[in-house]
């Protein structure tokens, strides 16, 4: 066998190994034969203008191609850029790896280009991290990380790599590369919790189920869609667990967004989570004082969070549900879903009649109908922002799996995903339209990434909800301390179409009610990343903001 | 008629609950929010103002509102908001004797801040 360079040696793991094909990156100095190595092995690379997107855009390949996503950064600045998308990755149990640059072994403490301990700084925001010392040891690390990001949990997981190991050759044979374990091994509950859980279900009158990114990952699909139509729960998907089964199923209520959660969940005698964890975003699991609740998590300390559970199953949620199935009776509860629809439904008679009417401003809500009216189910949808994420979640529908992301409503709260996610749906699914709504605040974060999209011809469709503020914090400002003394929430009306024309690709601004729609088709039409920056009405907020408002006035 | 004394009856709780109950005077302390209640003819109505603590109503079918709960007459009204069943506006809405104007999630605010008075 001939000499090889460690960064040689990281690709062909990878590659190998991994059956990794795709890498997100920005090139530096000290990652340099890594690089030098993605082109010996054949690895695509997409580099950015952004660390931060980086990371973001490997983070949305995990979910939309279910494998870990793989970003590479240099050091220092490469790093610390990259760690808000980390960080993000990190709460949201997303298999991340994240390849790093560092300074040399050889200079520690003496001053080098960019030292600083990164270890120790990424140490609370990922599931594991090392810093490898060894050429001959680097498929051994590299293992190691696949493998931590993936079982269990899945999470983010940090490798540093020195230059002192990269820039060196080692025989071959010296470096030896671990096999791809697959384990045979699963963790499932006890018969007697199923069955518990199995008499709750068969004796429930109003059941609800409520699904998260937990249902979403792994191949278990069709696990979840027995389980559902033999039970004939009504069924809400959220986070990265939408579109499991599509938004249209019959058994859904994706079509009122959080008010069919709001209004269902208070209602329900027996509530079936799976694979989500009662934050924030569902009140800590206190919206339903009085509901049996059983909980399917991977992650046993999850079952009793915030919230006692009446049973806990612990488990890939694909495993339980293929547990729970053969004990639980084919059931129908159309009469409780039909309710329910037509309550949810009498809450919505505004945000409904807002869908069909033109406006003029435009509103938000009647926005995203349009983009439904043009590019329909069988696309991919992200939205980002404040009120943003909320007209996104509500208006959206798809039948794809992960077809409806809201990734900045997630715990972190992380604006400027939706360009990155966007980007990285679309080279995943190259022949379906990708469309982001993106608010003009959240779009200011990394619209640079337009020159990326161009460059490596990645045809988004970026809507921008341009209401000329940060929305969402100027209304809560206007509920809190006055509409007379709101502070930096302003942006007023910038271009954003000529920017993205600027960089290359498509852009047009929209006014007018009957201007979306000929402007979204003209976008699609043109084959370049586009912009169509649509003026909307500035006075309107989300509930989202009220329920945001609410949570920070309560002290 | 019952309804309408109902609504002002409302009223009169409401605001003595902003001076003398604890939890509700926090919990409307922050909020400013316009509730109206009205019959689906518009016949009946009244509107809760709720300013940073401070309550005022109107009584009438306001134009101006946050959220508004619409009642499809006002008997059922009366026999809904007095019914202590915690589903029993869950019910009328499914049974379309309840709609709601706006944005619900003020009608969700302001019927959590009655649970606190009644």
């Amino acid at each position: 066998m001939a000499p090889i360079y460690g960064g040689h040696l990281v690709a062909k793991y990878m590659k190998e190994v991994e059956n990794v094909s795709l890498v997100f990156t920005l090139s530096g100095g000290h990652i340099e034969n890594i690089l030098d190595g993605f082109t010996e092995y054949g690895i695509r690379t997409i580099d950015v203008r952004h660390e931060q997107a980086a990371a973001m855009m490997a983070h949305a390949w995990s979910i939309y191609r279910n494998e870990p996503g793989v970003c590479l950064v240099t050091a220092g600045p490469g790093f610390t850029n990259a760690l808000t998308g980390i960080v993000n990755a990190y709460l949201d149990n997303v298999p991340l790896v994240v390849l790093c640059g560092r300074h040399p072994l050889r200079d520690d403490l003496k001053g080098a280009l960019q030292e600083m301990n990164q270890i120790d700084m990424i140490k609370p925001v990922t599931k594991w991290q090392a810093t490898c010392y060894d050429t001959r040891r680097i498929p051994e690390y590299l293992a190691l990380a696949f493998r931590q990001a993936t079982l269990g949990r899945p999470g983010p997981v940090f490798l540093e790599l020195p230059p002192d190991i990269l820039f060196v050759a080692v025989e071959e044979e010296t470096a030896p590369v671990p096999p791809r374990r697959v384990y045979k091994s699963s963790t499932h509950p006890d018969e007697s919790e199923l069955r518990k859980a199995a008499d709750l279900i068969n004796g429930a009158r109003k059941p609800l189920f409520l699904g998260g990114s937990g249902v979403g990952l792994g191949d278990r699909d069709a696990m979840f869609e027995t389980f559902i139509e033999k039970t004939g729960i009504p069924f809400a998907l959220v986070n990265n667990g939408r579109g499991v089964l599509p938004d249209n199923h019959s058994l859904s209520i994706s079509d009122g967004g959080f008010t069919s959660i709001n209004t269902g969940l208070p209602q329900a005698d027996v509530i079936v989570a799976a694979g989500i964890r009662f934050n924030w975003v569902l009140q800590s699991g206190q919206l339903f004082p009085n509901a049996k609740v059983i909980r399917i998590d991977i992650d046993p300390h999850e079952i009793d969070r915030n919230r006692t559970s009446e049973v806990g199953l612990v488990g890939d949620c694909g495993l339980v549900f293929s547990q729970l199935t053969p004990l639980v009776n084919k059931a129908d509860h159309s009469s409780w879903l039909e309710k329910l629809r037509k309550a949810y439904q009498a809450f919505m008679t505004t945000e409904q009649a807002l869908r069909t009417t033109p406006s003029d401003p435009i509103h938000p809500i009647r926005l995203v109908a349009q983009i439904m009216e043009v590019f329909g189910e069988d696309a991919y949808y992200v939205a980002d922002g404040g009120d943003t994420s909320y007209f996104g979640l509500a208006g959206f529908m798809s039948a794809n799996k992960a077809g409806v992301l809201i990734p900045a409503g997630n715990l972190l709260g992380c604006l400027g995903t939706g360009i990155p996610f966007a980007m990285a749906a679309k080279i995943a699914h190259p022949d379906k339209p990708v469309v982001l709504l993106n608010g003009d605040g959240s779009f200011g974060f990394n619209s640079m990434e337009f020159d990326t999209a161009v460059r490596h011809n990645i045809p988004i469709i970026c809507v921008v909800n341009n209401d000329c503020a940060w929305g969402m914090i100027k209304h809560a400002q206007e509920m809190s301390i006055g509409e007379d003394r709101c502070t930096c929430a302003e942006l007023g009306m910038r271009h954003y179409e000529k920017m993205v024309e600027g960089l290359g690709g498509y852009g047009e601004l929209v006014t007018q009610d009957q201007e979306i729609i000929p402007a979204l088709k003209r976008a699609a039409a043109s084959g370049k990343p586009a912009c169509i920056n649509v003026v909307t009405d500035p006075t309107v907020t989300s509930p989202a903001t009220i329920l945001f408002y609410q949570d920070l006035s309560g002290f | 008629m019952k309804f309408s004394i109902l609504l002002f009856a409302l009223y009169q709780i409401l605001k003595r609950a902003a001076k003398k109950n604890d939890a509700f005077r926090n919990y409307i302390r922050p909020m400013r929010a316009r509730i109206l209640i009205r019959t689906a003819d518009g016949q009946r109505g009244r509107l809760f103002i709720f300013n940073k603590g401070v309550i005022s109503s109107v009584a009438g079918n306001q134009r101006t509102f946050d959220a508004a709960l619409v009642w499809q007459d006002a008997a059922t009204g009366f026999s809904v908001m007095t019914d202590k069943r915690p589903d029993a506006s869950f019910n009328a809405a499914a049974d379309g004797k309840l709609t709601v104007e706006g944005m619900s999630v003020y009608a969700q605010w302001f019927e959590d801040g009655i649970k606190l008075v009644l």
